[in-house]
């Protein structure tokens, strides 16, 4: 079924680019957009990542999109108004981020407040941090800093490279080493988890941690390619990323899901995106499309469901 | 009203839950159905109550043959059951519960004046005086709960009331409060059909007793003609011959259990030698599955020592009981032993995810050794688990744990909703590992089982060990009065 995914996903992103080349020959199939594409989707397939790894064990996060918006916030007002050395400011930017989901895991884990509730309001309470950072934008950053989001390797944005870094690492650690390979069994069945002797709450914190930390430099990333800190970064990544996740195979349940089926449902939305563009259709209708298509991934899930 | 079965069968693919039953039950009598687990009680009341449809044969209401379609269609029919689980709400009033539908004003307003008036006549009715139509269900003991859900199934004004397990969790006070509900009942002239397993509880309050083994219906007895004695002969008994039962127990003592304490048992010692079985009996709800988990480490034990091979051990969490060489099979497969929805192979695994790689390879080689040796029927080790039948997952759980190479198998049930063919395997299995070496504390409520497979037996009653019998010295009658009395 995982499989299926994988191979259905990538042949239906095939299938559209075909599509979208004969309609539109001289905008579509362009290197100059295909790099846009890959550069848009950078951030969500960075952040889509760790909520695949959540959604395996069974757990999700609201949290990001603010995360990603507070970390550059950080870094941004560390360097602007208090003159930090651009990689102070960073490791300062990811340890932040890191320290928010590890109270979100924390408070889940060992207290016991529902991960949704929890993820939820602390969205709030981020989004609050990052407007008190950054208020109305930070600009004007060390050209090193900007640098890192900026630099071009073989005529593609760094983010991208980044993106396919995290992919492919991830990819391996959660087909080869136990301890990410545990995540698939706390998904499956939780209490039969804990009986084979996996520490699930201590791996359900963890997941939160590396969550964090990836909408870290995420947010890092957004705001050196940007050359400014927004308040209003990442505003609805949750949403997108979540929808990417579940289109790339997760299952609500838990217990399923690749981490390239991260960076496919991204990229489809990415394409998604993009002709919304190409066919000249409003930005509001984008929203709902959007929506949309979250509904009907949802919607086959259960029904795939409800057949097993 | 007179209900009669004729010939009924049920199967569930391999495993055959009932087979040729006829039964008869009449107008205010209460007919106590009991068996072992497995025997088949369950499918009857799940084909009475309409859940499940018989392979073949007949219901009788009044002579007349019906088919029961549906829940619903029981009820209208007049049969109403009361399940060992609840499905009250408890944010409601105990008036609410009793009557999902409640009566109503215009707008849909609840009548609630009216709603505690006839509460109060049924409860009246029932000689119920502990709690008022107001009384919310979450301030109620379990056994008032099961009052409550009785006096549910009562609202509906049902000829035949089937009770499964009524006090499993009832103190004796409320025991015989419930019973005085059901002679209530009988003299209202409601059938009543009540599965239990507690033998003292069948000769007080049952007229008839029909004895279920491996799905077909042994006797029906009048309680008032026939001892205690009788009816479990007629519960146990099957021919188990082919199993070898040569003990391998040495005089090496492996596990030590001092004094233990802890959530549902207390002070509990016992010595458990190499290569011996060593039994736990008693009733669903002694503390045995608890004590289990706390020797392994999935629950805390609050006082007491556990000592392995001389040395003090701790275990605080599964992982710990697993690195000190122990393993627990637990009881309830589905939902604590197996990952459904992953392969075979990975199931064999997941005990021992705490090396730093994991390698398909390797883990499929692993999982094709103990396919063979356990024989494993299944496509390939990449088949779901969720594919397999009961025996088979079984087998692949206790693969799981023998993975983990411990010296002491702690096994809770291990041939729980398993066919036979599987269960004379199983024991096989357990018995050969004793030869290798290795000790196993085995829990079952199969009497026979018991007695087959254990060198010593200790019976457990209300959280303690009530004595320690040698399997020779020792026969089901004498395991039954420790454990109910």
């Amino acid at each position: 079924m995982i499989k299926d995914r994988v191979v259905t996903l990538s042949a239906t992103i095939l299938l559209l680019c075909i599509v979208m080349s004969f309609l539109f020959p001289s905008q579509f199939p362009t290197v100059d957009n295909f790099s846009q594409i890959m550069l848009n989707l950078s951030i969500d397939t960075i952040v889509a990542v760790g909520m695949m790894l959540l959604m395996i064990s069974g757990v999700f996060d609201l949290s990001v999109g603010s995360i990603v918006a507070f970390s550059g916030g950080l870094a941004g007002y560390l360097m602007y108004y208090h003159d930090v050395n651009f990689l102070v400011a960073i490791v300062a930017a990811l340890s932040g981020s890191l320290l928010i989901g590890f109270i979100n895991g924390f408070l889940i884990t060992k207290i016991g407040i529902n991960p949704m509730i929890q993820t939820l309001a602390m969205m709030g309470v981020v989004r609050g941090l990052s407007l008190m950072l950054s208020g109305a934008g930070i600009q004007n950053f060390p050209y090193e800093y900007n640098y890192i989001g900026q630099v071009k390797i073989l005529s593609l944005q760094s983010p991208i490279w980044y993106m396919f870094a995290i992919v492919l690492i991830f990819s391996y650690l959660f087909k080869n080493i136990a301890f990410f390979r545990r995540y698939y069994f706390i998904g499956s069945n939780e209490k039969a988890a804990h009986l084979s002797g996996i520490e699930v709450e201590k791996m359900k914190l963890w997941g939160f941690v590396i969550v964090g930390l990836l909408a870290g430099i995420a947010g890092i990333l957004l705001s050196s390619r940007l050359g400014a800190a927004l308040s209003t970064s990442g505003k609805g990544l949750e949403l997108r990323v979540i929808t990417a996740v579940i289109l790339g195979g997760a299952s609500l349940a838990g217990g399923q899901g690749k981490i390239v089926g991260a960076f496919l449902g991204a990229a489809f939305m990415g394409i998604v995106g993009n002709i919304l563009i190409l066919t000249r259709v409003s930005g509001y209708w984008q929203e709902i499309i959007l929506g949309i298509i979250l509904i009907l991934a949802v919607g086959i899930d259960q029904l795939i469901q409800k057949k097993k | 009203m007179k209900l009669g079965l004729k010939n009924i069968s049920k199967s569930f693919e391999v495993i055959k839950a009932l087979q040729n039953v006829s039964l008869e039950f009449h107008k205010g009598e209460v007919h106590a159905i009991c068996g072992e687990n497995g025997a088949g009680k369950s499918t009857l009341m799940n084909i009475l109550t309409g859940n499940i449809q018989p392979d073949a044969g007949e219901i009788l209401l009044n002579n007349q043959i019906v088919i029961i379609q549906n829940n619903q269609h029981a009820r209208s029919l007049g049969i109403n059951i009361v399940y060992q689980e609840r499905s009250l709400t408890d944010g409601l009033s105990v008036a609410e519960n009793i009557f999902p539908l409640p009566p109503t004003k215009s707008f849909g307003r609840i009548n609630f004046v009216q709603l505690h008036r006839q509460t109060k006549a049924l409860l009246r009715q029932l000689d119920i005086g502990e709690f008022s139509p107001e009384t919310m269900v979450a301030t109620l003991s379990p056994a008032q709960k099961t009052l409550v859900e009785i006096a549910k199934a009562l609202a509906t004004n049902p000829a035949i009331l089937l009770l499964d397990e009524p006090t499993a969790s009832f103190t004796d006070k409320e025991t015989t409060i419930l019973f005085s509900v059901i002679r209530t009942l009988k003299k209202r002239g409601v059938t009543v059909l009540y599965i239990s397993h507690r033998m003292a509880e069948i000769k007080l309050i049952a007229d008839k007793v029909s004895v279920l083994k491996d799905g077909k219906c042994q006797d029906t007895l009048s309680t008032n003609n026939c001892t205690t004695e009788d009816i479990i002969r007629l519960m146990v008994g099957r021919d188990l011959q082919q199993v070898d039962v040569a003990t391998h127990s040495s005089e090496e003592v492996v596990l030590s259990v001092k004094n233990l304490c802890g959530k549902g048992f207390n002070d509990i010692s016992f010595d458990l030698k190499k290569g011996e079985i060593f039994g736990l009996g008693g009733l669903v709800g002694a503390g045995r599955t608890e004590l289990a988990m706390a020797i392994f480490g999935a629950i805390p034990a609050n006082g007491g020592t556990i000592l392995k091979n001389g040395q003090r051990i701790y275990n605080r969490h599964p992982k710990q009981g697993i690195a000190n060489g122990i393993a627990y099979l637990p009881e309830e497969r589905k939902t604590l032993g197996v990952f459904l929805q992953k392969s075979v192979a990975e199931n064999i695994v997941s005990a021992r995810l705490y090396g730093k790689g994991y390698n398909v390879k390797t883990n499929n080689q692993k999982a094709g050794e103990y396919s063979r040796t356990l024989n494993i029927r299944s496509s390939s080790v990449q088949q779901l688990m969720s594919k397999l039948s009961g025996g088979n997952q079984q087998k692949v759980v206790l693969a799981k744990w023998l993975n983990t190479q411990p010296d002491v198998l702690i096994v809770d049930e291990p041939t729980h909703g398993v066919d036979i063919g599987a269960k004379l395997e199983i024991y096989k299995i357990l018995k050969q590992l004793t030869a290798d070496g290795k000790s196993i504390l085995l829990i079952s409520s199969e009497m026979e089982e018991l007695l087959l497979l254990s060198d010593r037996i200790a019976v457990m009653r209300e959280g303690k060990i009530k004595g320690i019998l040698h399997k020779k010295e020792t026969s089901e009658n004498e395991i039954i009065k420790l454990a109910a009395q």
